[in-house]
């Protein structure tokens, strides 16, 4: 059976499923997450905006007012000092000097008139001249020798001069970083949940798919007794089971009509047929020699026709999936060997040679008297239609987890006319004797195995049979194994 | 004997009493109880389509009441029930109709013979007027001439000879030399007996093995 339980479950629909959810979900955090991302940038931005340009306001006023003499540098350069402290200098950078907030005052010819902040100023500066600021709304300037961009805000003075205060970037983004972060973590915790609970519970609904299949797949050609799990719960998996159970109870009951009416058709035709036949084998003993003729031809074709009732049930049952196994271990070679043992002498008389060509034990697990019959079918079949003088090379071997049993022979091949509908009904070739079943009894048995049979003519000439039948799954198991029919 | 259809219980009565057995018949279930209850049989034919109860049913009361004699199931159904491969095991036989007589006898003798106390060990030599078979060296010899014989044909013969004397079917030999219950459509055992007669009965001695027509061989004992 292929669908076992030991498949990875990469390959499962479980896993599927909770792969496409997955997708849909992450990109769904995606786009909400770029929307909450772009939204809480242009907040901190312009929350910082406001803060530089009222600032920068407060301090270009500062500026103005303060007398321009000799405390006038200090005066400034302690209250932009203070202004810089309330940029709220979070975490790793320590240094002793902050380097993230510059008060640049200029003079009216831009040249540097006071400088607050780390370093000489003469870059920022130099950046800022360069970006021709106006008055107001703050930019963002590179200055050389920092990674991060200031924001600048300026304000004119009335002395022709100007105010520049800047802020680095680099809080802002450390806390847009922070979120992403932080952001990024959670979403990909709820990712990997929400992955593990669509994983788990459609493997769990599916698992109940599962058992119904392989339920289903073991009620097979002589179980049908068997019925699928169901579950209380009223959901379409259990539907399906009930609906597949209902199913079976159709197939059941007419497979079981079947069996009554071929078995009451067997016995009503048999007990005549044993009455007749005994009735003539005890007149049989009462008379002498020359009297006997008639009488042994009539037992003889009882016999044919009780051949033939067997034979047309077994095939009328095996056409609709009815036939009664009885399965045991059998091992085909064993099986030919006694088989050809048994045809050899008949075949050698009429010219015809056998090889065999086997070499180990090929196990199957099947109902032996119809493996019997079935392959004496064969060999008769052989024997009846080859001219003399030809050869029939019989092949046994193992293929792909299957026995294959291959007849091929170099005689005339098959009746053209007969080929077509050779599995079909009863069938014979215009010089043919017996009662063209064969090889639909063949067909039957086979099939009733879950093998197959293929017939076809040799380009070479002659006709070959091929045989497939499962394997036995485990090593030979001397009594009746698996389900008993 | 429990048997319904009255044509066969006709032929089997008259077959059986040839055969130097007393017979006695029930119709049905019931009849068979009662007959039970008053006599001691050494064997039983049940058939299993009754009128009044199943065949298998009847064998478990026959138990249940005391009865033991091993019993040969006629079967008309087509598939062996698992319940007869059960009463199978537990040493009864089946045979399913229609059957020939020979094998009839040939099955009451073997359930009469398992059912009896044993011999002395089993036979190293069989003998049949001048034809002797070792069955330790798996030989064979006629009036002291050794015969060539294959395996087969010396089980074969074997088994001929373990009956001789009572006739032996096809069906039976296909069964007991080859192991199959199959119904050739071709004459592959006549091919075999006719090579075995060859040698045994080649060299213008009085033949042995004896064809009857329509129902099969006999290795005459006398």
């Amino acid at each position: 059976m292929s669908s076992r339980t030991g498949r990875p479950p990469v390959r499962s629909a479980a896993w599927r499923i909770s792969l496409w959810a997955t997708l849909a979900f992450t990109c769904g955090t995606i786009v909400v997450f770029i929307f909450l991302d772009r939204f809480v940038a242009k907040d901190i931005q312009r929350r910082s905006d406001a803060w530089l340009s009222g600032e920068v306001e407060v301090l270009g006023d500062v500026a103005e007012r303060t007398p321009n003499d000799a405390l006038y540098n200090r005066v400034v350069g302690e209250v932009a000092e203070l202004a810089s402290r309330e940029v709220p200098e979070k975490g790793a950078s320590q240094q002793p000097e902050n380097d993230s907030v510059f008060f640049i005052q200029t003079a009216r010819d831009g040249s540097l008139k006071l400088w607050v902040g780390a370093g000489d100023g003469l870059a920022h500066l130099q950046a800022i001249q360069e970006s021709k600021l106006a008055a107001g709304g703050p930019i963002s300037i590179h200055v050389r020798g920092f990674a991060i961009p200031f924001r600048v805000a300026s304000d004119s003075m009335a002395d022709g001069g100007r105010v520049y205060l800047g802020l680095s970037e680099r809080d802002q983004r450390r806390v847009i970083l922070n979120l992403r972060m932080r952001f990024f973590i959670l979403a990909l915790s709820i990712v990997l949940l929400g992955f593990a609970i669509v994983f788990f519970t459609s493997r769990r609904t599916l698992s109940h798919v599962r058992n119904i299949t392989e339920a289903a797949s073991h009620i097979g050609e002589s179980d049908l007794k068997r019925r699928v799990p169901t579950s209380s719960r009223n959901d379409e998996i259990s539907q399906l089971g009930d609906t597949l159970n209902r199913m079976l109870d159709r197939i059941e009951n007419s497979v079981h009509q079947l069996h009554t009416i071929t078995d009451s058709l067997a016995h009503d035709l048999r007990s005549p047929l044993t009455a007749i036949r005994g009735k003539l084998e005890t007149s049989l003993a009462s008379h002498d020699a020359e009297h006997v003729e008639p009488i042994v031809s009539a037992i003889e074709e009882l016999d044919r026709l009780t051949d033939f009732l067997n034979k047309s049930l077994d095939v009328a049952e095996a056409k609709a999936d009815a036939l009664r196994l009885n399965p045991s271990t059998i091992d085909l070679d064993k099986l030919l060997r006694s088989i050809i043992d048994l045809y050899e002498p008949s075949m050698n008389d009429r010219g015809i040679r056998l090889h065999l060509h086997s070499a180990t034990p090929v196990h199957i697990v099947a109902d032996e008297g119809l493996i019997h019959r079935m392959v004496a079918n064969l060999f008769d079949n052989e024997l009846k239609h080859l001219p003399s003088g030809c050869d029939v090379d019989i092949h046994l071997q193992e293929l792909q987890g299957e026995a294959r049993l291959t007849l091929r022979d170099n005689g005339p091949g098959f009746d053209p006319e007969v080929r077509q509908q050779l599995f079909t009904k009863a069938v014979k070739g215009k010089k043919s004797s017996g009662h063209g079943l064969g090889l639909a009894f063949v067909d039957a048995v086979v099939r009733a195995h879950a093998g197959r049979v293929t017939v076809s003519d040799l380009e070479a000439g002659g006709a070959s049979i091929i045989l497939s039948l499962p394997l036995a799954a485990h090593e030979p198991d001397p009594m009746h194994t698996a389900h008993a029919g | 004997m429990v048997e319904d259809e009255h044509d066969i219980q006709a032929f089997l009565q008259q077959a059986l009493t040839e055969a130097g057995y007393s017979v006695d018949v029930a119709p049905d279930g019931r009849a068979a109880e009662a007959l039970a209850k008053n006599n001691k049989y050494d064997i039983l034919i049940v058939d299993l389509g009754l009128p009044d109860q199943d065949g298998i049913t009847l064998i478990t009361r026959l138990r249940q009441m005391g009865v033991y004699a091993p019993v040969l199931i006629l079967s008309a159904r087509r598939s062996v029930d698992d319940r007869v491969r059960g009463l199978e095991q537990g040493g009864d036989d089946y045979l399913t109709k229609p059957f020939a007589l020979a094998e009839l006898l040939a099955r009451l003798r073997n359930l009469l013979k398992r059912n009896a106390p044993q011999g002395s060990g089993e036979l190293t030599r069989l003998r049949v007027q001048d034809l002797e078979l070792d069955l330790l060296r798996r030989e064979a010899s006629r009036s002291g001439q050794l015969l060539q014989l294959t395996p087969q044909e010396f089980i074969l013969l074997e088994f001929l000879c373990r009956n001789a004397g009572r006739v032996v079917t096809r069906s039976m030999i296909l069964d007991k030399v080859w192991g199959m219950r199959i119904q050739p459509d071709t004459n592959v055992v006549d091919v075999h007996i006719y090579r075995l007669r060859g040698k045994v009965d080649g060299n213008g001695q009085a033949p042995l093995i004896r064809t009857l027509r329509g129902v099969g061989y006999v290795l005459q004992d006398r």
